[in-house]
């Protein structure tokens, strides 16, 4: 028996387009990263180390502090949202309805749209003096008040509920799709058996769909991590920094406030944060039980 | 890799010799961010001017000032630079400079005459340690404070000179059930109107000893908190649509009689003349309401540094020609701002530039913007500091204080 | 998995009208109106001239509707003193498209297939790395990419940006690929060998025939993502080659005079229609392959 390196020579060939990426690509740039947030770099990266310097300055900063609180907000009610909201789609859908692809449909094509036209959208219907709120006030409900969008303490639930509205249909796509592969048997029996619909739902279908909601949530975290576009499109971080994000943080220290130094310290926290919070969960996930020989 | 593309260059250059002799028009790429209507009309005087004298104008616009500036600093770090790119006037483009990535524009200086109609004050932004690195193509000022004079009048207002009357007069407009003051929601607007209060109740001096000098005791002092408070009670006259509104919605409700006040720079006169009306008359201006301070501000094209012997010669002829007094009159007076020349025909410009032309050629009566004097990180940090205070009615004076001297005793 | 598990709902059987179908149907419909609400203000907004926008009534109907908008955004709004509309940035999005989707999805397919049953040293570190990778803001990239890319001279080109595109989406085609992989049974793979198979046979002639599906879910991800993106196209792809999304920037964003609703929407619908059509012809395909593609999480 030959090793097993050369066994898979044509196996590592292969994988060598990935390795080249994964080490030019990423761990590269992650270590320039990291080396780069040690120094004073202003718009270009110089080598003059100053420590912790930039580091105290990120912690020290109202801005990262609130950037960090929203995403917290954001990740756990988008996240929460989409998946009790693509959740209850999948199960409604799966009931035998009528004209169940042109619901599906509906509730699938935000996701074709980006997050710069979700944002913008989303913006011009809920402006306080141009949305909503004004229509119903034509409309003689003199009263109404929808001015989430101009209250710094509102605003990121707005940015979560158009997240929502965007991401809702993939999550309820995969979830159909798990529950068409629920066996029809377990109907028949929980029927004889008399057990109400719901608990059938929670108590066997869940469990069941538990890897659907596994991708689901994988997919909804690389979004919440990176968002950026959406804030920017719905309220640009404001009413003043009330809405400001990890990520738009860090591309404006980059590019428009020229300050290389504290944006590779964010982006640096942001990584380390990532690793934290993800390695234990994916080494359990994907590499702890060996593939079955089933 | 360098030498193969150095190779693939070379060969890329023999076939185009051998297609035969090109027409020897100056090619520039010129990257910018200004693309709406009244822009492009201004930036098409530049390229109407440059193809006239021999070039050949190769338009690169992209909307947003943050993403212009983001795409040509790539393009610099990448090798491929534009031949001319957009700056604000002020600290942007320092870093550039100290790396030795801009073309020196010392020749074209000397033989051009700059120090002969530049103001000092836009020698001083444009140069570094005694070269020039940039051509500044127009002045624009920051405060100044337009009204609806109909509303006023009927009202029974008349134009503020103070900032009291200016409350009371708000107050009334407040009581009529007008919009009193009508405010963007964009943070550089807050900051800008932050700024208006700053030299307008501060005066000039505690502007200067603040951006100027970051004179952390200036900004403790009582003169200070004053600023702080009167842009505090500001609060209390905006409507709730701020937030995604634009700087030219908010000059707009003003133009259309919706709302009585808006603190704006000078190019606010392009929405004004785009409704048909006459700056100075069914909108009026003040320059600078209290202290009357002319701030100075603007753009500037920089040269990305380039081996191209053509290229250069593009470079060379660009920075004439935006200099040249035609160009100068017919650019700034699509724009909206004041030539940089301080030897070309005014006289046709309107009544409200020429308030700010006046105030320009007093002494010690006009300020550097704040771009000039501090770097865009600590301007940064100021604009979250004032966006925060601005949107947070709860937040007092005293804190606003704190926090912007915390700010500056950091940046030491 | 069976085919007919797939298409045919599998819920309790309906009860006919009762009150808890009209109830069922009641939630859908609510639903779809919030789905649809932001859809029909785009349309209806772009249907309108400026005088009826100006009256601020956002979700009224067009008292006089025309297409002028339309015509405006496709063909004439301008950026600087270029009054092209985005029509010019429609073939550079669908240059940098094509390449892009197949490029990163062979890669993701080629890699899936190696990590999923061949399994070589290192593969794990590799794949820990990737799925990593997955969750790193795009930005932190940006500055020693140009870099990078400027040394190999694939900076401001098509080729330079289609590259970047592999490299952002080799993670998640990777993902989709080796779960799809894993649901196949691996004496399938055994069996293969015994007979012989190489590396690549067994690829070509056993695995991607067995594809299809989740290939499906991966282009209809690839396409959305890649046509939706701003950033790389901005950066790295050139002026000359700015895609659609840029251009709508360019448009929507223009910081001087009125702000011209009716066009800024056309203009966002045109930009969103490669997408949107894909998802209307695709929307039951891209169910199914996500059945079989997400089975193992």
């Amino acid at each position: 028996m030959k090793p097993r390196f050369l066994r898979f020579w044509m196996a590592q060939l292969a994988l060598a387009p990935a390795w080249l990426i994964v080490i030019f690509a990423y761990i590269g740039t992650i270590i320039w990263t990291i080396q780069i947030s040690f120094t004073n770099s202003k718009v270009f990266p110089v080598s003059n180390y100053v420590g912790f310097t930039q580091y105290s300055r990120l912690f020290a900063s109202e801005r990262w502090i609130i950037s960090v609180q929203n995403l917290a907000i954001f990740g756990v009610l988008f996240i929460a949202g989409c998946l009790v909201l693509g959740f209850l789609l999948a199960v409604f859908l799966d009931q035998k309805i009528r004209a169940e692809s042109v619901f599906r449909t509906i509730f699938l094509y935000p996701y074709a749209l980006s997050f710069i036209v979700t944002g913008l959208v989303w913006q011009w219907t809920l402006n306080p003096t141009l949305g909503v709120q004004q229509t119903m006030r034509n409309w003689g409900w003199e009263s109404f008040t929808f001015d989430w969008l101009s209250r710094g303490d509102r605003a990121i639930y707005v940015i979560a509920l158009a997240g929502m509205w965007q991401a809702s249909g993939l999550v309820m796509a995969i979830l159909l799709a798990g529950l068409r592969g629920v066996d029809g048997e377990l109907w028949k029996a929980a029927k004889v058996d008399g057990i109400p619909t719901w608990r059938v739902y929670v108590h066997i279908v869940i469990p069941i769909l538990a890897p659907m909601f596994a991708t689901a949530t994988v997919l909804l975290a690389t979004a919440v991590v990176k968002v950026y576009d959406l804030v920017v499109a719905l309220t640009n971080g404001g009413p003043g920094i009330s809405t400001e994000v990890p990520a738009k943080f860090v591309i404006e220290y980059l590019f428009q406030r020229q300050n290389l130094g504290l944006a590779t310290a964010a982006s640096t926290v942001m990584l380390i944060t990532v690793l934290c919070v993800l390695a234990p969960w994916l080494y359990v996930q994907y590499f702890r039980t060996p593939r079955s020989a089933s | 890799m360098k030498h193969i593309s150095r190779k693939l260059l070379g060969a890329a250059a023999v076939l185009s010799l051998l297609a035969g002799p090109v027409a020897a028009a100056e090619k520039a790429e010129v990257l910018h961010w200004w693309t709406s209507g009244g822009e492009s009309a201004a930036v098409a005087v530049f390229a109407d001017q440059f193809n006239a004298a021999g070039g050949e104008w190769v338009d690169a616009a992209i909307a947003g000032g943050e993403a212009a500036r983001a795409a040509g600093i790539n393009r610099i770090v990448g090798g491929n630079p534009p031949t001319a790119m957009q700056f604000n006037t002020g600290k942007q483009f320092e870093d550039l400079v100290a790396q030795g990535l801009l073309s020196n524009l010392d020749t074209v200086a000397a033989a051009d005459g700059w120090d002969k109609f530049l103001s000092p004050v836009l020698i001083k932004a444009v140069s570094r340690d005694g070269h020039f690195y940039a051509v500044p193509v127009n002045i624009h000022s920051n405060n100044w404070l337009w009204y609806n004079t109909a509303l006023l009048e009927a009202n029974g207002i008349t134009p503020p000179t103070t900032w009291d009357e200016l409350f009371a007069a708000m107050d009334k407009l407040k009581a009529a059930g007008v919009i009193p003051m009508a405010q963007s929601g964009d943070a550089w607007t807050q900051v800008l109107l932050f700024n208006d209060v700053l030299l307008g109740v501060g005066g000039r001096d505690l502007f200067l000893k603040v951006f100027q000098d970051g004179d952390v005791d200036a900004i403790k002092s009582a003169d200070f908190l004053k600023v702080a408070q009167t842009f505090g009670k500001l609060r209390e006259y905006g409507d709730a649509g701020q937030q995604g509104r634009q700087w030219n919605q908010a000059t707009g409700l003003v133009v259309t009689g919706k709302a009585g006040f808006n603190f704006m720079g000078d190019w606010a006169k392009g929405e004004v003349l785009a409704a048909g009306l006459t700056p100075g008359k069914e909108v009026g201006c003040t320059p600078g309401l209290g202290h009357q301070v002319y701030w100075i501000g603007g753009d500037v094209f920089v040269f990305p540094k380039t081996d191209n012997a053509d290229a250069q010669k593009a470079q060379a002829l660009l920075a004439h020609t935006m200099l040249t007094p035609e160009t100068q009159v017919a650019f700034n007076a699509k724009k909206g701002s004041v030539p940089v020349r301080g030897d070309v025909d005014t006289s046709k410009l309107d009544a409200c530039a020429q308030a700010g032309l006046k105030l320009l050629a007093t002494p010690d009566a006009s300020v550097p913007g704040s771009d000039f004097l501090q770097t865009p990180d600590v301007l940064g940090s100021l604009q979250d500091v004032i966006g925060q205070f601005w949107t947070t009615p709860s937040q007092t004076p005293e804190e606003l204080q704190t926090k912007i001297a915390d700010i500056f005793a950091a940046a030491k | 998995m069976s085919s007919t598990a797939i298409t045919e709902p599998s819920g309790p059987r309906p009860k006919h009208l009762t009150v808890g179908r009209i109830g069922l149907y009641a939630f859908l419909v609510i639903a779809a109106l919030f789905f649809l609400i932001p859809l029909y203000v785009m349309i209806v907004t772009s249907l309108k001239p400026m005088d009826e926008i100006r009256l601020g009534n956002l979700f009224a109907l067009p008292m006089a509707p025309s297409l002028d908008a339309w015509f405006k955004a496709w063909s004439s709004a301008c950026t600087g003193l270029n009054c092209n509309g985005i029509h010019v940035g429609m073939l550079n999005s669908i240059k940098i498209l094509v390449p892009s989707v197949i490029l990163s999805i062979s890669v993701g397919a080629v890699t899936g297939y190696a990590l999923s049953f061949w399994r070589p040293k290192g593969a794990n570190i590799l794949f820990g790395v990737l799925l990593l990778g997955a969750f790193i803001p795009y930005q932190v990239f940006l500055y020693p990419l140009v870099r990078m890319l400027s040394m190999v001279s694939l900076y401001n080109s098509i080729p330079g940006v289609v590259f970047v595109h592999a490299i952002f989406g080799l993670p998640l085609m990777t993902l989709l690929f080796r779960n799809f992989y894993a649901g196949i049974p691996i004496d399938l793979f055994k069996a293969a060998r015994v007979d012989g198979g190489g590396f690549w046979a067994i690829f070509l002639q056993l695995m991607l025939p067995l594809s299809t599906p989740i290939i499906v879910v991966a282009a209809i991800l690839q396409i959305t993502g890649i046509w939706n993106d701003f950033l790389f196209g901005l950066i790295f792809a050139g002026r000359e080659n700015f895609p659609m999304t840029v251009q709508l920037n360019n448009v929507v964003n223009s910081s001087f005079g009125e702000k011209e609703y009716n066009v800024n929407m056309a203009a966002t619908i045109l930009t969103a229609i490669v997408p949107l059509v894909v998802y209307f012809v695709s929307g039951r395909w891209f169910v199914r392959g996500i059945a079989a593609g997400a089975v193992k999480g």
